[in-house]
């Protein structure tokens, strides 16, 4: 869609939206609904940024949203939830949409200290949380997009890695009880809530409806819109507040006597493999982060790095000598505990030959950095160096599996900046993270570019192309299912997930009211667009992984 | 159905697994005409499938044909009635897969068929190193998989991050007859494939937008057949030490309990009564009640350990950690109870239960009621469990009480088990009574029943309508012929009904 497309609402829909949550909580004037045609994620084309909806309207409560919801569907439009935004994931897929933005649901109605959760509302953000949890001694899941976003959006609806998930596992694993207003406006609560037996569970009587809730992403507001959500809590030995000053990398923070920051190097791969699954199968980390130096450098110094990338000494160094690390922050309950844990980290580095970089001492550092690593707050910087940045998800498995997507990303990425589509950040620029102590592991490729270049946007599509068939040949599926094309392309090397994708949608949405272009309603991919090597690639994992009637190829 | 008809089917059936592995032997489908309080299944003809596809082929048979499947894969003596038909059926019984098909130590996990058993398990997992989480003392011929699946709680609360664990890929064969992968197995590629990549089917969400493990979870075999499984190991401790703090105040318990499982401390993790701590330490039956008549109300037993680096100081700190808990709540620490020192509980409680099963060894035979709640709830609930055994002239102390924290202590799987003779109609019906009654009484004051066998199918649905709706919604997706365990959880009406009031449930 160019800018100049205006989608227009009949009155008679628009008032029935007016009487549903009140005329000063709708606008469709285009001033407001271009507020909400651009975040700050994903908007890979300033001329289709993300298509406008036909109007806007905040609803304050449960029953606001269901009848919301119930006018949305009588007027044959869509609706489109927003919790706290970020990305372009939270914008309308299609024409007719309303965008729902639910900033006005914004109260923890919960903390059970005891029990370790919390009851959220849609516009809780996670720092909100999270500064009071730690009043009580807790700690909630912070994801990567940063504390800015939504815990019960992260949770029920879209994805949740970030850097503290060895100890406080991942979003979609975090759910409980939960309430949710079907895209027909009736309401379904999840678990024990349901039966009107409190919010701890969220699973049963009988099978779990957390399994049509979501799976490693959530269906992004094609099923329905959560208006409240338990989400589980974890310990925080910590004091009940950091005493902070300042923000992003100009932060000052007071660091607690019971945390240690280190950084940890090793001489290769395997010396650091093996030390990441040691020191996970110990429980050492609170936090665990795997990230290249330059990556670091391009966004703390960006004007630094322009720089750096054109040495020969510096980029070595960086993308070399000092490749194979991970940083971690160590918690602890007692001087016993925390003495174990320096001891088992001192033991595991001089094993596999490693130097172990205790930061908790240097005041500057930690006390710059502490914040960022407990709570994501620098997320933002991440969009200094070109202002826009993206990023190639695999999927989560195994850590080896993951430290050899990032070897492969930084190989792509490094052919990317060598024709000039992304920005040099010294190429070897992954996530990475373990889940429920290195359960499993994470790793995303994050590349940085500048929208206003041409040859930046040009390469988008074809670097979005080799990264998901570069997943698809590690029999991975490539975490961007949220692409209608991508879904139609691998869902039959997949079991043919879309089609029960569609029948949940069918049977929750008969009249089709969700805005579903992120979960169900798949495209055609355009194949012929593509170069022909890719082409070939892309028949040959089709050729090879498709499902047959009798199952999978074995 | 009758004789003519069966031979028929019998011939169907051999058809895709073979005459020898269709049966029809009277002893065999007798332990599948009652268990605990089920009763009146009819089961037909039982059918032992060798691999997925014979277990697609039979559910798509039975689609055609309008059988009802029973999916069974443990051994006798069953007790919940999840696999007593309601009505005719032929029972799948999947024992007969019992491979463990891989086990990685780098990555801590295991891939099984659905036969699979604890010892078995243990057994393969100790060659390098490690141990698979376990539930309390499981039947010698329980599968793990479908332990798992009824999500029977683990002892180790610390490993319980979420309530699949410690499960994580699996693959189904939908009632429509559809296989499918859950998780990272998914795809694309086969196992061997993904395994040559260094993928070790590890993460259990997905594939994408959808979670189907936990729709099968805690479904009774109405939603799927899993025919294998991969789950989670973890590691063997290289020192490993069991303690004892047996009060007369549970409430202490319960904030001891908060207090140590918030930071993740202690390994072994649960409650007991002094009833049901006896019944598991008793050498002799007899000894049972006198035993228990030495215990304290209640015991909570905790297990410390170390692993590779430094096991002395994890477990002196722990040690130290947990003893402080315990003197800041008023509780005392001990190395034994009466009849038991901590290895012997140690050596008890790493095993599967010695037959016969624990549970039959007060009185031959016992009701289980069993739900989940959270700890503070815990003891105003033992009141009304106990209120109840009184109403009904139920032995005092005699109520054998097991409190399993999982998900790190957020919650609790809470078990009464009702002790009885069932050579004794007195002393069975008195059981009976006293397990509707405080099934009743509990679900009243709060419990979650959120695994509804038989009976309490009825009372637990009657809370949930619109939850009785959207599963009914997702069975007609699955299962829209209706071919597994027919009659099952809120399975017993047309797509969409609302629940009323049922009569008893069998199964």
């Amino acid at each position: 869609m160019s800018l100049d497309v205006q989608q227009t609402i009949s009155d008679e829909a628009y008032r029935d939206l007016e009487e549903a949550v009140g005329p000063e909580n709708v606008s469709r004037e285009p001033a407001v609904i271009d507020c909400y045609s651009w975040q700050p994620f994903a908007n890979d084309n300033p001329e289709r940024w993300v298509i406008r909806p036909v109007a806007v309207a905040m609803p304050g409560s449960t029953e606001e949203v269901q009848a919301l919801v119930k006018a949305i569907g009588r007027h044959g439009l869509k609706f489109k939830a927003f919790s706290t935004g970020w990305g372009a994931y939270s914008s309308p897929t299609s024409e007719g949409v309303v965008q729902v933005d639910l900033r006005r649901m914004d109260r923890i109605i919960d903390i059970d200290e005891k029990n370790m959760y919390a009851v959220l509302e849609p516009y809780v953000c996670g720092a909100q949380l999270q500064a009071e949890a730690m009043k009580v001694g807790l700690n909630t899941h912070i994801i990567g997009a940063g504390p800015s976003c939504s815990p019960l959006a992260s949770a029920t609806s879209a994805w949740g890695v970030g850097w503290d998930c060895c100890y406080m596992s991942y979003s979609g694993r975090n759910l409980l009880g939960a309430e949710w207003v079907l895209p027909d406006g009736e309401i379904l609560k999840i678990g024990s809530l349901g039966s009107g037996k409190g919010w701890f569970s969220g699973d049963g009587p009988g099978p779990s409806l957390r399994g049509i809730v979501r799976g490693s992403t959530g269906a992004l507001s094609g099923l329905g819109i959560f208006t409240k959500a338990a989400i589980k809590l974890f310990n925080w030995p910590g004091p009940p507040q950091i005493k902070t000053t300042g923000m992003l990398l100009d932060a000052d923070s007071e660091v607690p006597e019971n945390l240690r920051f280190c950084m940890t190097f090793w001489p290769d791969r395997k010396s650091q493999d093996e030390a990441i699954y040691k020191i996970s199968e110990s429980e050492l980390p609170y936090i665990f982060s795997r990230t290249g130096l330059g990556a670091t450098i391009s966004i703390a110094t960006p004007h630094l790095m322009k720089i750096l990338v054109k040495t020969k000494a510096i980029r070595k160094a960086v993308t070399a000598d000092m490749k194979w690390g991970c940083t971690l922050i160590m918690v602890a309950d007692s001087e016993g505990e925390m003495a174990y844990k320096e001891g088992v980290l001192s033991e595991i580095a001089e094993q596999y030959g490693g130097a172990v970089i205790n930061l908790t001492e240097a005041k500057p550092v930690i006390r710059m950095f502490l914040m960022n690593f407990l709570r994501g707050t620098a997320v933002p910087v991440v969009f200094r160096m070109g202002g826009q940045m993206f990023t190639a998800l695999d999927r989560n498995d195994t850590w080896d599996a993951q430290m050899d997507w990032a070897g492969m990303g930084e190989t792509v990425k490094q052919k990317w900046i060598d024709r000039g589509g992304i920005l040099d950040d010294m190429a070897d620029n992954p996530y990475m993270v373990t889940y429920e102590q290195n359960t499993w592991g994470h790793c995303e490729e994050i590349f940085q570019y500048d929208p206003r270049n041409p040859e930046h946007l040009a390469a988008l599509e074809p670097i979005f192309v080799e990264f998901s068939v570069e997943a698809a040949e590690r029999c991975m599926e490539p975490l961007s299912s949220t692409d209608a094309r991508l879904r139609k392309i691998i869902s039959p090397m997949m079991g043919h997930y879309t089609s029960w994708q569609q029948k949940i949608s069918g049977f929750l949405d008969r009249d089709r009211a969700a805005d579903t272009g992120m979960y169900c309603d798949e495209v055609d991919f355009d194949v012929n667009k593509l170069e022909p090597e890719m082409r070939s690639r892309i028949e040959k994992l089709v050729e090879k992984y498709s499902w047959t009637d009798e199952g999978p190829p074995e | 159905m009758s004789a003519t008809d069966v031979t028929g089917l019998r011939e169907k059936l051999s058809s895709i697994v073979g005459e020898s592995g269709v049966s029809d032997d009277s002893s065999t489908l007798e332990t599948y005409r009652s268990a605990g309080l089920a009763t009146g299944g009819e089961p037909l003809l039982l059918v032992r499938p060798g691999d997925s596809g014979q277990v697609r082929d039979l559910v798509k048979l039975a689609g055609e044909d309008g059988l009802n499947l029973v999916l069974s894969s443990s051994g006798t003596p069953r007790f919940r009635g999840d696999t007593v038909p309601s009505g005719e059926a032929v029972i799948v019984d999947m024992s007969g897969m019992d491979r463990v098909l891989r086990v990685d130590r780098r990555n801590k996990v295991a891939l099984i068929e659905p036969g699979v058993t604890f010892a078995q398990l243990k057994a393969e997992a100790k060659k390098q190193g490690m141990r698979p989480s376990m539930p309390l003392l499981p039947r010698a011929t329980k599968s793990v998989i479908a332990s798992f699946l009824e999500r029977e709680p683990i002892t180790v609360p610390r490993y319980h991050w979420d309530m699949t664990d410690p499960l994580l890929c699996t693959e189904l064969v939908f009632g429509t007859g559809d296989l499918f992968r859950t998780g990272s197995a998914a795809g694309p590629g086969s196992l061997q494939e993904q395994w040559d990549k260094g993928l070790a089917q590890k993460n259990p969400m997905g594939p994408a937008q959808t979670d189907f493990l936990r729709i099968v979870q805690g479904s009774q075999g109405t939603m799927a057949a899993v025919t294998w499984a991969t789950m989670k190991l973890e590691l063997e401790p290289s020192l490993h030490r069991l303690y004892f703090v047996p009060t007369d105040r549970l409430e202490r318990l319960v904030e001891f309990s908060y207090r140590a499982l918030r930071p993740k401390l202690g390994e072994e993790f649960f409650i007991l009564d002094a009833f049901a701590l006896a019944t598991i330490i008793a050498e002799d039956p007899g000894q049972i009640a006198e035993l228990a008549s030495r215990q304290a109300p209640f015991t909570l037993v905790y297990g410390v350990a170390g692993f590779e680096y430094l096991p002395e100081k994890r477990v002196a700190y722990q040690e130290n950690d947990l003893e402080e808990i315990a003197q800041a709540t008023g509780l005392r620490v001990a190395r034994e109870v009466p009849g038991a020192s901590w290895r012997r509980l140690d050596e008890i409680i790493s095993n599967p239960s010695p037959e016969p099963y624990y549970k039959t060894r007060a009185r031959g035979a016992f009701l289980e009621v069993l739900f989940l709640t959270t700890l503070d709830r815990l003891p105003s609930l033992v009141e009304v469990a106990e209120e109840a055994a009184a109403r009904h002239g139920y032995p005092a102390g005699e109520l054998g009480v097991y409190v399993q924290p999982i998900q790190h202590g957020r919650t609790c799987h809470v078990e009464f088990n009702i002790y009885f003779d069932p050579e004794d109609e007195k002393d069975s019906r008195r059981a009976g009574d006293l397990h509707e009654d405080a099934s009743r009484a509990l679900d009243e004051a709060g419990a979650f029943f959120s695994r509804p066998y038989g009976a309490w199918a009825g009372m637990a649905y009657a809370h949930c309508p619109d939850t009785v709706v959207a599963l009914k919604k997702i069975k007609e997706m699955l299962d829209p012929a209706g071919v597994l365990n027919r009659g099952k959880l809120c399975f017993n009406g047309a797509p969409g009904d609302k629940p009323g009031k049922k009569k008893k449930e069998v199964g």
